[in-house]
């Protein structure tokens, strides 16, 4: 996208901006942009189908005595976005004034973040899309001729403009493309099954013709998976596992949530949650970072925030909103459509590397992959292990079929011991390797 | 939109498609949240554009644009005829698709209330309302400490076009509202909810009445403050139906999918036709049922909506077809093709999924299915699930639970989830109830797409199942 299409971008914006006010909005930002995107499905071990969607959109935010109205639009369509400004105008009308909103975000210096976008994602055409899927096909089947894999390769370029009433007039621009494959092994009734994936801003940051030998690789371990019996047990979460868990946690210190009186992290701000293993930065601003960016969806810069740190809960993430009520800066985690989220998770890593993490648990479960979701009121865990190994004497010994974990997410945090050296590094996220002491486990042995 | 969609369809066939079918889509939509006694969050969406699939040689191009204009659609025609040979020299199972019926055909279905009829302020009237019912069930035990009620509709206009000459103009509305309760004794916080979803408009604010939505919402957060963790281990459970709406959406539904079956993704290939469950145990999938979240009349191929076996009497039966699983399989579509908007391709979808009850004679009582068990687990207000269907393996989450101990409900457990393996829990059914509650209106993921799901059935008892609590046992 050239420089004068991201101009008309920011005039639209800012158009629809000065029209909101005109209609009665005392605060009021619109983010408009494009996108396109192609996306290549793979089934049975060969191309499926080839995706393409290209697509203009603009959202505005309007407050009328603090209370909000909110519109949406796809396309260009003048008589379709003077009728979004209209609604979202009328909205804030209607809604209830809120004396908690202070003010929509003034400009401020905006930090340069190197990589967002890049030239030769944005310059691929399908042909070289399919060539990367192709590629993973012909690797996969070369490590294992029954392989049955199936995927997607996909990438994203887009453009936008965020204006508003303060004054705020920016545009931005980036490129993402990614690969995630699954593989299927079946051996005399015995199935074998997993998946792996790799994203990145740049193409030079991502292996995505390798996808497919880790995936197989991961379906050959998950072969011969076993039943367990219930007990105790040390929990070790590898890097997918303890990205997801991670994330969750962090995106339960929302603000929103808390002032709320919603979320199991009410009133532990400043207080122990975890073990002091646990430190947690979100940084916004890694250069090529996938969810980096100068600026949040409401135009407040972003910046690197210790969110836990050696187990303390000593940040929230706070949008334009909550940072008001609360009388404090906003974090620059806000979404457009008033939402609070999380961005790049690194973690403090620790001393000792995974492998030797790994050697000293005696009796445990560890998790490759899993959903480990507490219920955000309670904290409470119920989850499926749905890609895990027992753990003997040090060892990885076989999967583990149709077991479960339970306890609070603060026992878990609590006996948290061990955080890896050594992680897995996306752009801009590290995922380490975290061991936990004494969970419970169901086993259907 | 008719004309763009047959103009579009015949310049794809000219161009060298040997198939093709353009959905062209307008959907607006509006919402309102009232929280903690406020109208927080009002919303409004227009959306509109065209979606061009083709079939070249062996393989499907798509593309979309979100415009109605000829020369956007013209493009989308292009991009996906290009994108299909580009893929074409790799594909290793070659597309096909059934002979289409040809059907041109009126779908409309006018809420009651239509979009915009309401005003926003009645609205807003009205969840206050519900907030308000709910707050009322506060006790002196309990207190609440934030209360989210939402209400969402959505107005759909659309034409489907294909080159076998079907026309689908299709027109119709959903409406969903939400609750969310969240109680405290001082000590912890715990949740409840309700959701209602209906093909049809506002009439859905008239048809909900407060104190079955948001006061039975207050009472599950309040009750749930009451409860103890669930314990852990292997038990004999009860499912209300709610869970096992779950239980045939996760574990089976989405197995019984004909693009995952065809492509070896799914646990029942080549299982057609065995027993997979006692006698008593039938499972469909019906998106014919008036007024259910799920129904359509017609799906995004043009397939007329019908009742779909997927086990009657114990055995495995049917799959879910779209055009192309139906002429891979050799058996009829299904109307089971769905597509979320213009936007994406149709996949094999659900659509409200339910297990019969028990046929007279067989369908066991609830209180009778309950005598039957010494130490088990009783779970209800089914909340979310996902599965494995390469492994067969899934897990659906309760919000709330009871022990049974010596065929009676005992004390109340709080949230709590419940794994196992399809193939197993089909076997392990041991009861089925005589009643009957369809009542899980919510959209189901699949492929990056969301379609609006129900699912339901009787109570149902099934031996062996892990529940994943806390404790053990």
């Amino acid at each position: 996208m050239s420089g004068a299409d991201q101009q008309s971008y920011l005039d639209l914006a800012t158009q629809c901006v000065e029209k909101a006010v005109r209609l009665g909005a005392e605060w009021c930002d619109v983010v408009t942009g494009t996108g396109r995107d192609i996306a290549v499905t793979i089934e049975k071990s060969g191309i499926k189908t080839a995706d393409a969607g290209q697509g203009e959109s603009l959202a505005i935010r309007c407050y009328v005595g603090g209370g909000m109205g909110y519109a949406t639009v796809s396309g260009r369509d003048r008589h379709d976005i003077d009728e979004a400004v209209q609604q979202a105008v009328a909205l804030a009308k209607e809604a209830t004034p809120d004396p908690n909103f202070r003010c929509l975000p003034s400009p401020q210096p905006r930090p340069e973040v190197e990589g967002l976008f890049d030239d030769t994602v944005a310059g691929l055409g399908v042909e070289q899309v399919v060539a990367i899927a192709v590629a993973n096909i012909e690797a996969g089947k070369a490590m294992e001729p029954d392989v049955n894999l199936s995927g997607h390769v996909g990438l994203s370029v887009g453009s936008g403009a965020l204006a508003s009433s303060t004054g705020i007039a920016l545009a931005s621009r980036a490129t993402d493309i990614s690969a995630d494959i699954s593989a299927l092994l079946k051996r005399d009734g015995d199935t074998g099954y997993f998946y792996d994936f790799d994203f990145g801003r740049h193409l030079a940051d991502c292996q995505l013709e390798r996808v497919a030998e880790s995936a197989v690789e991961g379906a050959r371990r998950f072969l011969g998976a076993k039943r367990i019996e219930s007990r105790r047990m040390t929990l070790v979460l590898g890097p997918l596992a303890s990205y997801g868990f991670l994330a969750q946690l962090v995106a339960a210190a929302n603000a929103e949530s808390i002032q709320r009186g919603r979320s199991y992290l009410c009133e532990k701000i400043g207080k122990p949650i975890a073990s002091a293993h646990l430190t947690v930065v979100d940084d916004g601003l890694v250069p090529r970072g996938i969810h980096s960016g100068a600026h949040d969806g409401e135009g407040t810069r972003r910046q690197p925030l210790t969110v836990i740190e050696e187990g303390r809960l000593v940040s929230l993430l706070h949008n334009s909103y909550t940072a008001g009520k609360a009388g404090v800066g906003s974090t620059g985690h806000g979404t457009h459509a008033c939402g609070i989220s999380p961005t790049n998770l690194r973690p403090a890593l620790g001393e000792r590397p995974a492998a030797e993490i790994l050697r000293e648990v005696q009796d445990g479960i560890y998790l490759e992959s899993g959903e480990i979701r507490p219920d955000p009121a309670s904290g409470d865990i119920s989850a499926s292990i749905d890609f895990g190994f027992l753990v003997k004497d040090g060892h990885l010994v076989h999967p583990v079929e149709n077991a479960m974990l339970g306890g609070s997410i603060f026992d878990l945090l609590e006996r948290l011991d061990a955080v890896s050296s050594d992680a897995r590094e996306e752009p801009g996220i590290l995922m380490p390797t975290l061991r936990i002491q004494d969970v419970q486990i169901a086993g259907a042995e | 939109m008719e004309d763009l969609a047959r103009y579009l369809c015949d310049l794809a066939k000219r161009r060298g498609a040997e198939f093709a079918d353009v959905r062209v889509v307008r959907r607006t939509g509006e919402s309102v949240l009232v929280q903690d006694g406020r109208a927080d969050k009002l919303a409004a969406s227009t959306d509109r554009g065209v979606g061009v699939r083709v079939l070249v040689g062996a393989c499907w191009g798509f593309a979309s644009a979100d415009s109605l204009e000829r020369r956007r659609g013209e493009q989308c025609v292009d991009d996906a005829l290009a994108l299909a040979k580009a893929s074409e020299a790799f594909v290793s199972d070659p597309a096909m698709i059934a002979e289409p019926t040809t059907v041109e055909a009126e779908d409309r279905s006018d809420p009651q209330v239509p979009p915009g009829a309401m005003p926003v302020a009645e609205k807003i009237a009205r969840l206050l309302e519900y907030e308000r019912c709910g707050q009322a069930a506060a006790d002196g035990d309990g207190r609440f400490v934030n209360s989210v009620v939402s209400y969402a509709e959505a107005w759909r206009e659309g034409v489907l076009a294909n080159t076998a000459g079907t026309l689908v103009r299709s027109a119709g509305s959903r409406a969903v509202a939400t609750c969310l309760f969240v109680a405290t004794d001082g000590k912890i916080l715990q949740r409840g909810t309700e959701h209602r979803g209906i093909v049809g408009g506002a009439e859905l604010l008239r048809q909900t009445e407060p104190e079955a939505f948001s006061g039975r919402a207050a009472t599950k957060a309040l009750a749930a403050l009451k409860a103890k963790p669930a314990p852990a281990g292997r038990f004999t459970v009860i499912f209300h139906p709610s869970i096992t709406g779950l239980l045939v959406h996760e574990a089976l539904g989405h197995n019984a999918e004909a693009d995952a079956v065809w492509a070896g993704q799914s646990i029942l290939e080549g299982r057609l036709g065995d027993e997979l469950a006692a006698p008593s145990v039938s499972i469909y999938d019906d998106s014919t049922l008036p007024g259910m979240f799920g129904s359509f009349a017609y799906d995004s191929e043009g397939t007329p909506a019908q009742r779909r076996p997927i086990i009657e009497n114990g055995r495995l039966v049917g799959f879910l077809h779209s055009l192309e699983t139906a002429a891979k399989f050799g058996a009829r579509p299904t109307g089971s093709a769905r597509a979320q908007s213009y936007d994406c391709r149709p996949i094999v979808r659900m659509s409200n999924t339910f297990m019969a009850p028990g046929p007279d004679g067989v369908g066991v009582p609830l209180a009778r299915m309950l005598r039957g068990v010494d130490r088990g687990v009783y779970l209800e207000d089914g909340h979310w699930g996902y599965v494995f269907v390469q492994k067969g393996q899934f897990i659906c989450h309760a919000g709330q639970a009871h022990m049974v101990e010596n065929g009676t409900l005992g004390e109340p457990l709080r949230d709590v989830s419940i794994s196992s393996m399809t193939l197993d829990v089909l076997a392990n059914i041991d009861a089925v109830g005589d009643d009957f509650e369809m009542k899980m209106p919510g959209m189901c993921g699949k492929g990056g797409q969301s379609a609006p799901t129900d699912c339901g059935g009787p109570h149902v008892r099934v031996t062996d199942v892990v529940v994943g609590g806390q404790n053990a046992v």
